[in-house]
């Protein structure tokens, strides 16, 4: 065959190929407009304790023998925790689960108007706690390793800091802000001369999630309409479509934040930045992150848009641990923990690192 | 490294979506990390606020005159059962009395839990340690 002849050819395939594509969308593309909504957080678990806004997950053991100290995982406030556990295959959680670990999660329903007056008190002191008090008695385990996401994260660290005593084996902080004076955006948004948290909290009691989605999708205006042209590209694409959709469901599922809440973050830890100076007091406790001495690891993303990096650096440095560690890895805020680096980069050094702290 | 062949139109769709996405977010950034947007957006959050509150008192006025509740005195009545609750709860714990107190037990249930990480796992974390930070 020539030159000529296999380049034609060549050409002949591609064609063909993009035609079978061009199809494809078309009825894939009605699928996906008349399908419900991405079916997500599958892998089998019971509601072990449940309170307001507060829910306990444990998740069904998928190995014949366990790590002794079981694991529980915080999520951020103000999204569901079914990105711990998106799709089989795309899951934090059933990853962890067939390497031998006992998984817990706490994931957060939207606050009732009757919890506006909830304040980091209420989850460090009070959901933290009996949490990590049910997992004990759960497991017959006095140690628990925990895991937070972003602001649970910020919420694991106040309360390792609280409970200096406490039940807590080792701390795992994901894309967690520590350094709130260098959050990018959010910090010149929450500016104290313009921001009126006050009249936020007061006039509103529980802060709507469309206001939250707002601030969030306002740092990356483009993002949404790139991803729904992505999509219609890929179309032809059962994976992508798939893990496209189950991500979309989670961002639009943004849940609110009660007033009180927002109104103490925004004053103690954007304004006051007291995380970062060693300031902060909650239920009369000093927060101060030099109270944390168990093994530590921070897991954080080099294009993190929502915890930027220069936020995130401090915290080992600030923290009393011995056993400390930082992990810098490719990605964003979101895609360090479901998307393709976290199956093949974040997850496999998160479990090694815990592996051996965890017998 | 080139292709040889004819350039492939999806490729070439997928590239201009990311860098008009890049330069829209770039873009956008630049004019929205400035002092006097935050400003202007706050500005606009504070006449929206004072519009729903004066809508809400409004309404509660008009509750009032009809003899029925509002929605503040059906939250005060959800946060009075919210305390009615947690009272239960209390005093659930306080005759659970020495079961929060937990002691390592072998194991619960079918799994035994002693499982151990891989040898390679230890090795490294011990070279790890061995390291200066």
């Amino acid at each position: 065959m020539t030159k000529t002849e296999a380049g034609r050819e060549d050409l002949g395939l591609r064609v063909r190929g993009m035609v079978d594509r061009a199809i494809q969308r078309g009825v894939k593309g009605f699928e996906y407009v008349t399908s419900g909504p991405a079916k997500v957080g599958l892998t089998p678990k019971t509601t072990l304790y449940g309170r307001g806004t507060l829910q306990l997950y444990h998740y069904a053991p998928l190995a014949d023998e366990l790590y002794r100290v079981p694991v529980l995982m915080v999520m951020a406030t103000t999204n569901k925790a079914f990105v711990f556990d998106l799709l089989p295959g795309q899951s934090m959680v059933e990853f962890l689960l067939k390497r031998g670990f006992d998984v817990f999660v706490i994931d957060w329903n939207a606050p009732a108007p009757e919890e506006r007056g909830l304040k980091l008190e209420d989850y460090t002191q009070d959901f933290i706690p009996t949490c990590i008090r049910k997992v004990q008695q759960e497991t017959g385990q006095s140690d628990v390793s925990v895991i937070g996401y972003c602001m649970g994260g910020v919420l694991s660290l106040i309360y390792a800091a609280t409970h200096a005593d406490g039940p807590l084996k080792n701390l795992v902080c994901l894309t967690t802000p520590i350094d709130w004076k260098q959050m990018g955006l959010t910090t010149v948004w929450n500016d104290q001369r313009y921001f009126d948290v006050d009249r936020v909290a007061d006039t509103l009691g529980i802060v709507p999630a469309d206001f939250i989605r707002q601030m969030f999708e306002m740092q990356k205006p483009a993002q949404r309409l790139a991803g729904q042209l992505r999509v219609s590209e890929q179309m032809w694409n059962d994976e992508f479509v798939r893990s496209y959709r189950a991500f979309e469901r989670w961002g639009d599922e943004t849940l609110p934040l009660a007033g009180e809440y927002m109104r103490q973050t925004t004053k103690e830890l954007s304004w006051g930045n007291k995380l970062f100076t060693g300031e902060l007091v909650v239920g009369g406790r000093s927060a101060n992150l030099a109270n944390v001495t168990v093994p530590i690891l921070s897991i954080v993303a080099e294009h993190d848009h929502l915890a930027p990096r220069d936020s995130t650096k401090p915290l080992l440095d600030l923290v009393g641990s011995n056993d400390k560690e930082e992990i810098l890895l490719k990605g964003g805020h979101v895609s360090l923990i479901a998307g393709p680096n976290a199956i093949g980069r974040m997850w496999p050094r998160l479990e090694r690192w815990l592996a051996v702290r965890s017998t | 490294m080139a292709s040889n062949g004819p350039p492939d139109p999806a490729a070439t769709f997928r590239e201009l979506v990311t860098t008009w996405e890049r330069n829209v977010n770039s873009l956008a950034n630049q004019v929205m990390g400035t002092e006097s947007f935050s400003r202007l957006m706050q500005e606009m959050q504070r006449m929206q606020l004072a519009l729903q509150q004066a809508t809400s008192e409004a309404m509660g006025r008009r509750l009032a005159a009809m003899n029925m509740p509002t929605r503040e005195d059906i939250i005060r009545l959800a946060e009075k059962l919210g305390e009615v609750e947690r009272r239960l709860g209390r005093i659930e714990a306080s005759l659970e009395g020495d079961a929060t107190v937990v002691h390592d037990e072998p194991s619960r249930g079918a799994r035994p839990r002693t499982r151990q990480p891989p040898a390679e796992y230890l090795s490294s974390e011990n070279l790890q340690k061995e390291k200066p930070r």
